[in-house]
């Protein structure tokens, strides 16, 4: 149908879902629900009479403000960029896993085994075994979760969880009095700290980035990678879009469960040997210490996209190191930068809803019929 | 003569389409009139803006010469007006009294279901409907609920009766006890708007007919001055062969021999008992029946999806019962899933990605351990060119293609992909005039092949046109297989419906 000229003016908004997502738009939206962050946390800091100059100034400057602060952030970005890519990996295919903390903890673990075991060996090798081990441990947990969920029909969020819980508890036991793993003489729960030739080498002089910042960004490409062009990615995301075509043509669905169970424990795992060799430099309880169940947050933010990860996780490292100095110039509690990432969250989460929609300007069609019968 | 309903300029938009464009209708008392169109063509759309479901965003409604504006079906149940959808909304544990009471405004917070009982009886017995109005709905046929759902309607004083292609769901018999008794409710003064896109039924109960295409109005006439032919053209816009050109069969040797198979459906119940046949090479054996007697089923059990409890099934003198689906599918049987955007693909991976759907770890289209983008590109562009599939591009999500074009998508990966047998369950259901005249064509070819190709319908003249033989199902059971052009529409009906021929 025509618009007839002389209808212009009795133009209407109307929101309408978009049919393809232009990446121009989805990039302002984002841009748009930082803005929007922005302006929320703002209202939050006022309420605690908090100069928001110097609160902002300070999380930007303790975040990426000098060559030491971005290093910070890099090192703590590390951790995050692992545990991210392991839920994106799992919830493409829409498999929820949730035990990122829990992985994280096994691959530590078995990180651990390796130290004990293969202490002697050359150093190369070392460092490799010891993230074979940390991904085996943390794919390990993961595939057992998959196991449950094809076999026993088990929903792998409960199982997850729980099993964040058992492998913590395991820790617990390995580190208590009785436990072998023990620091000998010591008051706290922790295994006798690593010495500096043990842990994973530094990349820049005077920071606290290490190997798993590498191991890391080199993940996120093969993840990138593996999704967009290998058959097994293929099948994830088709997994995630829709199981039952996949099973009526021809592909095992529970091996394929299982399969990413196992990829997104083991990312999680490696996370756990760079939080063990690169940053506490023993097993002691916290280890995880959350990063597991950032690392969720951190892949929703990245909508789902392994070099997004990337983005999402250093922005989400920035926040929890300019987070210190915050505390320390404005003397709010941490508990502000927890809120201030969930309001980001949030924004974001809504930006992604946002870009999937137009406003568009159409003709009231009633005043257009009118106005066409009498021409 | 005022008519009951006018409809003037009605406009309905949608994000993507116009759906109905400046239509006007008049429906007169005591009328039985059909709404011809192809799927799309904008019929259930005007429907639901008469039942005040949709808001139209233009034109005037009038009801009995006063203008109307409704915002919910119930101001137009207040009118008079009734629908009758294609899904019904039945209380399944509950009695037919119990349903048409239930949700009625005025019924009171006790329900007085004696005097329900009255007047549904009066007007059962002024329509001619027989229906046990003490069953409970889970004992009726899908044929005598949506006689309930009329029921309903006409319960609340329904002047205006529309019906959403109320015949999809009954076999050949039950359609004509159904169009007599519509007859008998015009005669009492009812009117009636008939949602049909197909030809015989407009012929055979409508008084005048409107033909809608691509959402705009073509023509209101009186049925009796139009062929099948001229409505035809009208709805489809070109002319229309009705009869497939079909060669005689070379029915060679046995593909698929299936013998005395069981299943369970998905809640557990026995859907398929002791079903038996053979498919041979070279021929279309059609599967007629009303949908849910377990076509579903058993096509899942033979392309490898659902587990068979006893029985055998041979392909090409080879036992390959219970075997998995990529099983199947290496074997060369095809399998175009009745539920074609949730079983038959992937609606948000792109056309290209769907056309090797299953073949992803086929050495064809990979590349070492990686996905040889290239030769995906390659073949999708040839089934595109060679299966005529209207996209923007090949990375185009398929979601946003037609059902006509996402059915063509299918077809050109299992028609690629299978050498020995191919089964085809509804391949046509939905689809426009245009795209089903296209299947059929593609169906024959493969025929012609060697290919044999079990064809499930719940069109019987689909079912006549392609078979070269057909085999009834009701109830998980075959009821008898007979020579195409042997058997007669009756009998098969009468089958379709659980009817034995001794009992005849």
């Amino acid at each position: 149908m025509t618009i007839p000229e002389k209808a212009s003016k009795l133009k209407q908004w109307q929101i309408t879902p978009r049919a393809q997502n232009s990446r121009l738009w989805r990039i302002f939206s984002v841009i748009l629900a930082f803005l929007a962050a922005l302006m929320i946390s703002s209202f939050l800091l006022l309420t605690a009479r908090i100069n928001l100059a110097s609160a902002f100034g300070a999380l930007f400057f303790g975040a990426f403000g000098s060559w030491r602060a971005f290093m910070d952030t890099l090192a703590r970005s590390s951790p995050l960029i692992l545990t991210g890519l392991a839920a994106t990996i799992a919830f493409r295919a829409k498999v929820w896993n949730i035990g990122g903390e829990g992985q994280l903890i096994g691959g530590a673990m078995a990180g651990f085994l390796a130290f004990t075991l293969f202490s002697g060996l050359p150093k190369p090798l070392f460092f490799l075994l010891v993230l074979l081990f940390a991904f085996a441990g943390g794919a390990l947990l993961g595939a057992l979760s998959g196991v449950l969920k094809v076999r026993f029909n088990v929903d792998e969020i409960i199982s997850t969880v729980m099993m964040n819980y058992i492998i913590l508890y395991f820790l617990s036991f390995m580190l208590s009095a009785e436990g072998p793993w023990r620091e000998p003489k010591s008051y706290y729960q922790q295994t006798v700290l690593i010495l500096p030739e043990f842990r994973f080498p530094v990349l820049f002089p005077r920071s606290e980035v290490h190997l798993g910042f590498l191991v890391a960004l080199f993940c996120a490409l093969i993840i990138k990678i593996l999704l967009d062009a290998t058959p097994l990615g293929y099948e994830i995301r088709a997994l995630g879009f829709n199981p039952k075509a996949m099973k009526f043509k021809g592909t095992n669905i529970s091996k394929l469960v299982v399969v990413t169970m196992l990829v997104s424990g083991g990312l999680a795992g490696l996370a756990g040997a760079g939080e063990l060799f690169g940053v506490q430099d023993r097993l002691v309880m916290d280890i995880a210490n959350g990063l597991g169940y950032t690392g969720i947050i951190v892949a929703m933010l990245a909508g789902l996209d392994p070099l997004g990860v990337v983005l999402a996780a250093l922005l989400f490292g920035g926040l929890i190191n300019g987070a210190y100095r915050l505390q320390t110039v404005t003397g709010v509690p941490s508990a502000f930068v927890d809120a201030i990432q969930a309001i980001v969250l949030l924004c974001v989460l809504a930006s992604f809803v946002l870009s999937r929609y137009q406003i568009r300007r159409v003709v009231d069609v009633e005043s257009d019929l009118s106005s066409s019968d009498h021409s | 003569m005022e008519p009951l309903l006018r409809v003037e300029q009605l406009t309905k938009r949608f994000p993507q389409a116009l759906a109905n464009d400046r239509i006007s209708l008049e429906i007169f008392k005591g009328e039985i009139h059909c709404l011809l169109g192809e799927n799309g063509a904008g019929k259930s759309t005007l429907a639901e803006c008469l039942y005040g479901f949709y808001k139209p965003d233009g034109g005037h409604i009038y009801f009995k010469g006063k203008p109307v504006k409704l915002s919910s079906p119930v101001d137009a149940i207040e009118l008079g007006i009734g629908m009758v959808h294609q899904h019904f909304v039945l209380v399944r544990p509950l009695t037919v009294i119990e349903n048409v009471v239930v949700g009625i405004q005025d019924s009171g917070f006790m329900l007085d279901l004696k005097q329900a009982e009255k007047r549904l009886l009066k007007i059962c017995e002024t329509y001619g409907i027989h229906v046990d109005l003490q069953a409970k709905i889970w004992q009726l046929s899908v044929g005598e609920q949506q006689w309930v759902e009329i029921l309903k309607a006409l319960y609340v004083g329904s002047e205006l009766l529309i019906l959403d292609e109320p015949t999809a769901v009954l076999t050949p018999q039950e359609t004509e006890r159904f169009f007599a008794t519509l007859k008998q409710m015009s005669c009492q003064g009812l009117s009636i708007l008939l949602i049909t896109h197909k030809l015989n039924e407009v012929k055979q109960i409508s008084d005048r007919v409107t033909v809608l295409r691509r959402g705009k109005l073509v023509a209101t006439i009186n049925t009796a001055e139009a062929s099948k032919a001229e409505l035809a053209r009208m709805m489809v816009g070109r002319e229309v062969i009705f009869s497939v050109q079909k060669t005689e069969a070379a029915r060679k040797e046995p593909a698929l021999e299936v013998k005395n198979l069981r299943a369970r459906g998905d809640k557990g119940q026995e859907i398929l008992q002791g079903i038996s046949f053979t498919l041979h090479r070279g021929e279309i054996l059609g599967l007629a029946g009303i949908s849910g007697n377990g076509q579903k089923e058993l096509f899942e059990v033979l392309a490898g999806v659902r587990r068979a409890e006893a029985g055998q099934v041979w392909l090409e003198g080879e036992e390959v019962t219970n075997r998995s689906s990529n099983f199947m599918m290496a074997r060369g049987v095809g399998h175009i899933p009745e539920d074609r955007l949730h079983e038959g693909l992937v609606p948000d991976f792109s056309v290209a990605e769907n056309l090797i759907l299953g073949q992803q770890r086929s050495a064809l289209y990979r590349r070492g351990p990686f996905l040889n983008f290239e030769q995906i590109r390659k073949f999708a562009a040839m089934c595109v060119s060679t299966f005529e599939i209207k996209t923007p591009s090949l990375a185009h999500p398929t979601r946003f293609l037609s059902g006509g074009n996402i059915q063509k998508i299918i077809l050109a990966r299992e028609f690629t992909q299978c050498p020995q047998c191919l089964l085809a369950n509804q391949p046509t259901r939905g689809l426009d005039v245009g795209v089903i005249e296209y299947v059929h064509k593609r169906l024959l070819e493969k025929r012609a092949e060697g290919i044999g190709i079990l064809l499930a319908s719940e069109d019987l003249d689909e079912v006549f046109d392609l078979s070269d033989r057909i085999a009834v199902i009701f109830k998980g059971q075959i009821m008898g297989v007979f020579d195409a052009h042997a058997a007669n529409i009756e009998k098969i009906g009468l089958l379709m419906a659980g009817v034995k021929e001794e009992q005849v």
